[in-house]
C-alpha cells in the first residue's frame, strides 16, 4: 500500500483531492469483485448447492426418483451406524488405503531415489514408471482384468505355476485391486519426491559421507528429515485419494466377490443410484465426508509437527 | 560400486519390463485373432493383421467419442483457466477480508468428494437440462476445476512484484488492461499447470460423464470405453484393439508433454 501513496505523489506534482482517489479505490475493487464472481458462482453452483442438497436429502427418506419426500430426523444417520455392511465397507475402504497409501510411497520413495542418482536411462525409466498413471482407470482395470484371468496365469504355467485371477477370490480381490492402484499410483509421488530430492543441497549429504556416514545413515538422519514436506503431501494426496476410490472397483469386481471389495463410494453409488434410497445414501455419503475432513487434519497435524521436530 | 550400480540397473530395469507388460500383452491381443491367441497366447502375431482395428472403429463410434473427449477437455480446460486466473488475481490483490474468505471457501470446498455431491448434481443437471450436451458437463469441470486452479494463480500472482502494475496504473491503464497486458503474459508456467493437471483429469474422468453423458453421442472415450467393453466381453480381441485405439491418443499427449506434466505436478505439491 506504500507504493501506492508514493507513486501518486510522482507523476501529477499536484495535489489530487481524497474524493478522486477513493473513487478510483473503489473502481479498482469492483473490478476485482467482476473478476471473482465468475469462478465463485461456478464454484456455488457446482459444488456447494450440491452439497447443501445432498445434507437436506440425508433427513429425508427420500428414494431418488418419486416427487414426494418425508423428513425422518436423523433416522438416517442412526440407522448407517447400526448398518453391519457400513462397517465392512469401511474397513475395506481403510484397509485398501492404508496398505496402497504405504506401498505407493515407499516404491515411489525407491525409485526417486534410484532415479536421483545416476543410472543409465533414468529418463526413460521415469518415463516408463509415470506411463501408467495417464492412462484412464477403465482401461487400466480392463487391462488387468484379462492379466489376471489369462494373461499371468498362463505366463506362470510355463514355470510350473498354477495360479488363478486374485479378482475372483473373496480373500485376495482387494489385494489384486491394490496392486493395480500402485501401478498406476506411482508416478505422480515419484515426481513428487525426485522434485523434493533435487531440493536438498548436495553439500548436506556430501558432509556427513565425510563425517563417516554410511549410504543408510545419510539417507535417515539427512535426506529423509529435510524430504519431509514431500513425505506429508505424498501421504496426504494418496490416502484421500485412495479412500474415495471408486472407478477402478467399480469396472474390476464391482465389489465382488460377495462384499469382498466393496468400498465406501460404490457403497454410496448403489445405495443412492440403484437402491431407491437416495436419502440414506446421502447420509452414508456426509458420514464419509466427515470421516475424510478428520483424516485430513489428523494427518495434516500429526506430519506437520513431526516436521517441526525434525 | 561399479557391479553394484550395474546390478541395480538390472533390477530397475526388470521392473520397468514388468510395468510395460500389462500393455505389450493389451498390444498383443489386439493384432491377433481370437484363433492365434487360442493357438499361442505369448507368440507374436505372424503379420500385421490390422483386422480388430478396422471393426472396432466401424462398431464403436471411435471418432465421436474422440471427438467428444477433446471437445469436452478444451472447453473445461480454457473455462477453468479464465476464471481462476480472474479469481486468483482478485484474491491476491485484493487483500481484504472478504478476498480471503472466498479463498478459504475455495479450499475447504477441495475436501467435498465427488461422492457426496454425485446424486444432487445428477438432479440439477436433470432439472436444468445440462445432461446429454456439452455445456452442462463443462460448467460443471469449471465449478470443479477453479478451486485447486484459484489456489495456483493467487500463490503465484502473489509471488508477482506489485511495482509495473502500480507504474501502468499511473499511466492511465484500467483494472482489466493491466489484467491483459502486464498479468497475463506473467502467468504462462502457472497456466501451463493448470491446463496439464486439468486436461488429464478430464480427459480421463469417469465419473461425471457416466451421470451426465449417457446419450451414445456425447459419451467421452472412458464412458464409451466402459460400454463397448461390456457390450464385446466375449470378443477380447475386438475390446482390445478398441482399448489400444484409446491407448494411442493419450500415450502420445504425454510423451510430448512430458515436460510440462512433470514441472506442472512437481509444481502443484509444492503450492498444495
Amino acid at each position: 500500500m506504500n507504493g501506492i501513496g508514493a507513486a501518486y505523489a510522482v507523476p501529477s506534482g499536484k495535489e489530487r483531492k481524497p474524493m478522486e482517489s477513493l473513487k478510483k479505490t473503489m473502481r479498482r475493487e469492483m473490478w476485482y469483485i467482476l473478476f471473482l464472481i465468475p469462478g465463485v458462482l461456478l464454484f456455488t453452483f457446482a459444488v456447494i448447492v450440491p452439497f447443501v442438497t445432498g445434507i437436506r436429502y440425508s433427513f429425508t427418506n427420500w428414494d431418488g426418483i418419486s416427487r414426494k419426500l418425508t423428513y425422518i430426523g436423523w433416522d438416517n444417520y442412526v440407522n448407517a451406524l447400526q448398518d453391519a455392511d457400513l462397517w465392512t465397507v469401511l474397513g475395506n475402504t481403510f484397509k485398501y488405503a492404508i496398505i496402497l497409501t504405504l506401498l505407493v510411497n515407499v516404491v515411489a520413495l525407491l525409485f526417486a531415489l534410484l532415479l536421483d542418482s545416476y543410472l543409465p536411462l533414468r529418463n526413460l525409466f521415469r518415463t516408463i514408471f509415470f506411463l501408467p498413471s495417464v492412462i484412464s482407470v477403465i482401461l487400466a482395470g480392463f487391462i488387468w482384468s484379462y492379466n489376471y484371468s489369462q494373461g499371468f496365469p498362463k505366463l506362470l504355467s510355463h514355470l510350473g505355476m498354477d495360479i488363478t485371477s486374485p479378482l475372483g477370490n473373496p480373500d485376495h480381490a482387494l489385494y489384486g485391486l491394490i496392486i493395480i492402484a500402485v501401478w498406476q499410483g506411482i508416478g505422480a509421488p515419484m515426481i513428487i519426491y525426485i522434485a523434493g530430492l533435487q531440493g536438498i543441497p548436495a553439500e548436506l549429504s556430501e558432509s556427513a559421507r565425510i563425517d563417516g556416514a554410511g549410504p543408510l545413515r545419510v539417507f535417515r538422519n539427512v535426506t529423509l528429515p529435510l524430504l519431509a514436506p514431500s513425505v506429508t503431501i505424498n501421504m496426504l494426496l494418496v490416502l484421500t485419494g485412495s479412500l474415495k476410490v471408486f472407478d477402478l472397483v467399480l469396472v474390476t469386481t464391482n465389489g465382488g466377490p460377495g462384499f469382498a471389495t466393496e468400498v465406501i463410494s460404490t457403497f454410496i453409488y448403489k445405495n443412492a443410484f440403484s437402491s431407491f434410497k437416495a436419502g440414506y445414501g446421502m447420509a452414508l455419503s456426509m458420514i464419509f465426508f466427515v470421516i475424510l475432513v478428520i483424516v485430513t487434519i489428523v494427518q495434516v497435524t500429526l506430519f506437520r509437527k513431526r516436521e517441526v521436530e525434525m | 560400486m561399479k557391479s553394484l550400480r550395474m546390478l541395480v540397473f538390472l533390477a530397475v530395469a526388470a521392473v520397468a519390463v514388468v510395468f510395460l507388460f500389462p500393455l505389450y500383452v493389451a498390444v498383443l491381443m489386439a493384432l491377433k485373432s481370437a484363433k492365434q491367441t487360442f493357438d499361442s497366447f505369448y507368440a507374436l502375431p505372424s503379420s500385421l493383421d490390422l483386422t480388430n482395428f478396422v471393426h472396432a472403429w466401424d462398431t464403436s463410434k471411435y471418432p465421436t467419442a474422440i471427438l467428444n473427449s477433446v471437445i469436452i477437455t478444451v472447453l473445461s480446460v480454457l473455462l477453468i483457466l479464465i476464471i481462476s486466473a480472474l479469481s486468483g488475481y482478485a484474491i491476491a490483490r485484493g487483500n481484504k477480508p472478504l478476498y480471503s474468505f472466498f479463498f478459504l471457501l475455495f479450499l475447504s470446498g477441495m475436501m467435498v468428494p465427488f461422492q457426496v455431491t454425485m446424486l444432487p448434481l445428477y438432479q440439477l443437471g436433470k432439472s436444468l437440462d445440462m445432461l446429454n450436451n456439452y455445456w452442462g458437463i463443462v460448467l460443471i469441470y469449471g465449478g470443479f476445476g477453479v478451486q485447486s486452479g484459484v489456489l495456483f494463480f493467487t500463490g503465484f500472482v502473489r509471488g508477482i512484484s506489485r511495482e509495473i502494475e502500480e507504474a501502468a496504473r499511473i499511466d492511465g491503464c484500467s483494472t482489466p488492461g493491466i489484467f491483459i497486458r502486464i498479468v497475463m503474459p506473467l502467468l504462462k508456467p502457472v497456466t501451463a499447470t493448470v491446463l496439464v493437471l486439468n486436461a488429464l483429469y478430464i480427459w480421463n474422468d469417469f465419473l461425471l460423464p457416466l451421470l451426465y453423458l449417457q446419450d451414445k453421442d456425447f459419451r467421452t472415450i472412458p464412458l464409451q470405453q466402459y460400454f463397448f467393453f461390456g457390450q464385446y466381453s466375449s470378443d477380447l480381441n475386438l475390446a482390445f484393439a478398441y482399448a489400444v485405439m484409446g491407448l494411442i491418443p493419450i500415450i502420445v499427449f504425454f510423451l510430448f508433454m512430458q515436460r510440462f506434466i512433470i514441472k506442472g505436478i512437481a509444481a502443484g505439491a509444492i503450492k498444495g
